[in-house]
């Protein structure tokens, strides 16, 4: 897939260029025109050692590969694209590599490298030629190469002078490879040969991420998804944190359940993200480098790191980007936090029982004195299960970062599966009302008979 | 096949055979042409002739339905390796029941066959039977054809009663499993071929050439690691001492590509060249070493190496990888490189095989 570039090269010029981009080989698996097959396998019964009576110099006769060929000149053989010596070669990977047989496509992130000869196929040699070959993108123009300074004194008839560039590639949209070639020709005259090569560069991936507190831990979910055409090799994807943050990977071991420990080493499962749409997810748990209590909001300002990913596919053939800082999403931090700590495990119907649970003052001041009550709740929902008893309980007042222990009288009056539901916190001084506790479920028995 | 083959009613082909007293039981391994000549012209990759052979067996009197398999399976195979794809399928086709069938099977011709049982199809058959629809198109019905050869080969390990049998069922089993994995590995299916390697290494751990292809597979990844512990375990599992010729190229052909993959081509063309002193018809070392050169800036060397093979050993270089390698490096060194591949290809129509694929040349 050498190119006559585009831009045309008028016929009166002695040069010209041809290019080729010189992305890594890849291995060929010759399975289209070799279709190896054991000699037994053809001209025998596929049952025919069931008879252990066969002669078997007969079976000899067919199946052994070293068997010298009837006629004369046996050099001229090409008995390795007929005849399979070990069942295996049907993989038909011999290590053969071939060249890349086309231009491809390029992506952000990886080298775009390409071999460059200037032809000389007139019958005059070519003197002082000065070569430069650049790429020009929308925003910039980067020189790959120029021998301005030292000119190729001559490119005989017939002869070539090559050189191979490399260019890493970092901005999307169109670019073009131009080369030029500034050379005295058979007649003495300066000729200017503009040759271009125009290509455009896409984004392989996209990175979405999200960021999730459960209980006391924030996570970071990020999946890569594969936007080329190529299935990628995911060499390394590291989160960096920011300074306040450490980041740790959370990822299962599916493979260490090899029964064969001897392979197991060898066939860890590589991530492979597969092509034109494919996704991997990743799973980080972010803590704050700083240990004060309190202090460890991770809200929407905050900036958590940004991602480095290094990818690669054949023979790795490398690719790398980064991304964008990847920002906290707010959470709130409740001043006071209220929580169940134990429920009794038997619960019977109309039968009063006690739940213990902690109010815990997360600011640095004193806080209350508070009431604790059941909401009736959003729904008009019948609820089974209330307060026995003194229907608001008072709490005094607590200080900064301390906690306080309760108990709850409660009463159910409905029987199986029910919710202790809409247990909220008044502090009276600031009237200030928080949330109900989340609702926890209970199975209620009817009396037991033993 | 032809009307010697029995009725619905099953009943034995009504053929000009010998008095079954008077002549010898008829065996399974005798057929309508001469072995020797027709594997000398496989062997040349003669398949025309071939093809004329099988023409002139199916013209003979006397031939009972193990012989109609065999020709079939020959003459499928030949035309498939004339690339005339259609008229293989269509011969096969032609059989009008499944290769299970129990007309294909010994214990219903008790008078061609006595005491004899067991199926008469050749296993190739069923093989090109499953590979034949993916060269018309339909790689689907190749992939579960092959898949159901697979668990066919399978139940036949378990029955078989016999040692030897139970061991050429296993190599069938080695050899499908392969087949498979190169069909993933084309299609670029790579953790389906990665599995498939899992599963042959389960049974033979310390094969070299298995190792060494596991590496291929985790290089055209990407999974650098995986290739460096494959081509590793290899070498330690095979110790330098006690190598043949043929292991000592593969060792070094494999350090090559360990040097490609880092772009250190000198050390590359020096791992190939000590391949090429050992056995100067490694054509994998030669092809490699050419394309070493040519991402090394040195495109006229690169040439001069493929051509230089073709010449010295014609018959192991002329392989259509290599010919594609030349060709492209025909392009980018030639303005004019219709002139230099014109010459090559009136050369290969010479002395190639007839089942080389001309379309390499890309003329």
């Amino acid at each position: 897939m050498s190119g006559q570039l585009q831009g045309g090269s008028p016929s009166n010029h002695s040069l010209a260029f041809r290019v080729m981009r010189l992305c890594r080989p890849s291995f060929q698996a010759e399975e289209a025109v070799l279709r190896l097959l054991d000699p037994l396998d053809l001209l025998a019964a596929e049952d025919i050692l069931v008879d252990p009576s066969l002669p078997p110099d007969d079976l000899l006769r067919i199946s052994d590969p070293s068997t010298p060929d009837a006629v004369a000149n046996s050099d001229f053989t090409f008995r390795d694209r007929f005849q399979i010596r070990n069942p295996v070669d049907a993989m038909a990977l011999s290590g053969l590599l071939i060249v890349p047989q086309s231009f491809g496509n390029i992506y952000l992130g990886e080298t775009f490298s390409s071999y460059i000869s200037v032809n000389n196929s007139s019958k005059f040699e070519a003197r002082d030629v000065i070569i430069k070959a650049e790429i020009q993108t929308e925003r910039q123009r980067i020189l790959l190469l120029d021998t301005s300074k030292s000119p190729v004194e001559s490119i005989r008839s017939g002869g070539r002078y090559d050189f191979i560039v490399e260019h890493d590639v970092k901005e999307l949209g169109p670019h073009t490879l131009v080369c030029t070639a500034l050379y005295n020709d058979g007649d003495s005259e300066r000729k200017y040969l503009p040759q271009f090569f125009k290509f455009i560069v896409n984004n392989p991936l996209s990175v979405r991420t999200k960021v999730r507190t459960v209980k006391d831990n924030t996570y970071l979910e990020a999946c890569i998804e594969n936007h080329t055409k190529s299935n990628l090799y995911m060499d390394q994807v590291e989160f960096e944190p920011s300074q306040q943050w450490t980041a740790t990977r959370l990822e299962t071991s599916e493979y260490s359940a090899e029964a064969n420990s001897e392979t197991r080493g060898l066939l860890k499962p590589p991530v492979l993200i597969r092509a034109g749409g494919g996704i991997y997810n990743y799973l980080y748990v972010i803590k704050s480098t700083i240990e004060e209590f309190g202090q460890s909001k991770v809200d929407g300002s905050s900036i958590l790191g940004k991602f480095q990913i290094t990818w690669r596919m054949n023979l790795g053939e490398p690719g790398r980007l980064q991304t964008q800082q990847i920002y906290g999403t707010p959470i709130t931090q409740k001043d006071i936090e209220l929580q169940m700590l134990d429920i009794p495990p038997i619960i019977i119907l109309e039968r009063p029982f006690q739940v213990h649970l902690s109010i815990t003052n997360q600011t640095d001041r004193t806080l209350g004195p508070f009431e604790v009550f059941t909401s009736p709740g959003i729904s008009n929902d019948e609820k089974f299960v209330m307060v026995n008893g003194i229907q608001k309980l008072v709490l005094p007042p607590l200080e900064a970062s301390n906690s306080n222990i309760f108990d709850l009288n409660l009463i159910a009056t409905g029987l199986g599966v029910q919710k202790i539901s809409g247990i909220t916190i008044f502090d009276v001084r600031e009237k200030k009302l928080y949330d109900p506790l989340p609702d926890v479920e209970i199975f209620v028995d009817t009396t037991t008979t033993t | 096949m032809t009307g010697e083959e029995p009725d619905a009613g099953g009943d034995p082909p009504s053929v000009a055979i010998a008095d079954p007293l008077l002549s010898p039981p008829t065996s399974p391994l005798d057929l309508p042409f001469d072995v020797p000549s027709l594997l000398a012209l496989s062997r040349r990759g003669q398949w025309r002739a071939v093809l004329d052979a099988v023409a002139v067996a199916r013209r003979s009197h006397g031939l009972l339905p193990h012989h109609h398999l065999v020709c079939l399976a020959v003459s499928a195979l030949a035309l498939s390796k004339l690339r005339r794809f259609s008229d293989a399928a269509a011969e096969i086709d032609a059989l009008d029941a499944p290769l299970d069938s129990p007309r294909f099977r010994f214990e219903s011709y008790p008078s061609s066959y006595p005491g004899r049982s067991g199926s008469m199809v050749p296993f190739a058959l069923r093989f090109l039977h499953a590979d034949l629809p993916q060269r018309l198109g339909t790689r689907s019905v190749t992939v579960d054809r092959l898949y159901a050869l697979f668990d066919l080969v399978r139940s036949k390990i378990l029955e078989e009663t016999t040692t030897a049998s139970a061991d050429l069922w296993r190599r069938r089993e080695v050899f499908v499993i392969a087949s498979l994995c190169c069909n993933h590995f084309v299609h670029r299916e790579f953790e389906a071929a990665l599995a498939l390697v899992r599963l042959l290494l389960e049974r033979d751990p310390s094969d070299p050439l298995l190792l060494s292809r596991l590496g291929y597979v985790q290089l055209q990844i990407g999974d650098l690691t995986g290739a460096k512990a494959s081509f590793a375990r290899l070498e330690n599992l095979h110790p330098s001492g006690e190598r043949t010729v043929e292991l000592e190229n593969l060792v070094g052909r494999n350090k090559a590509l360990e040097f490609i993959v880092v772009k250190d081509y000198a050390a590359a063309v020096r791992e190939y060249e000590e391949c090429i002193e050992r056995d100067p018809a490694d054509v994998v070392a030669l092809n490699n070493k050419a394309l070493c050169l040519m991402y090394s800036r040195d495109l006229s060397d690169s040439i001069k190496v493929l051509e230089g093979a073709l010449e010295r050993v014609p018959t192991a270089a002329l392989n259509e990888t290599l010919v594609v390698n030349l060709c492209s490096m025909y392009e980018l060194a030639y303005v004019n490189h219709g002139d230099v591949k014109k010459t090559l290809s009136n050369w290969i129509a010479q002395v190639a095989p007839d089942d080389f694929d001309p379309s390499c040349t890309r003329i």
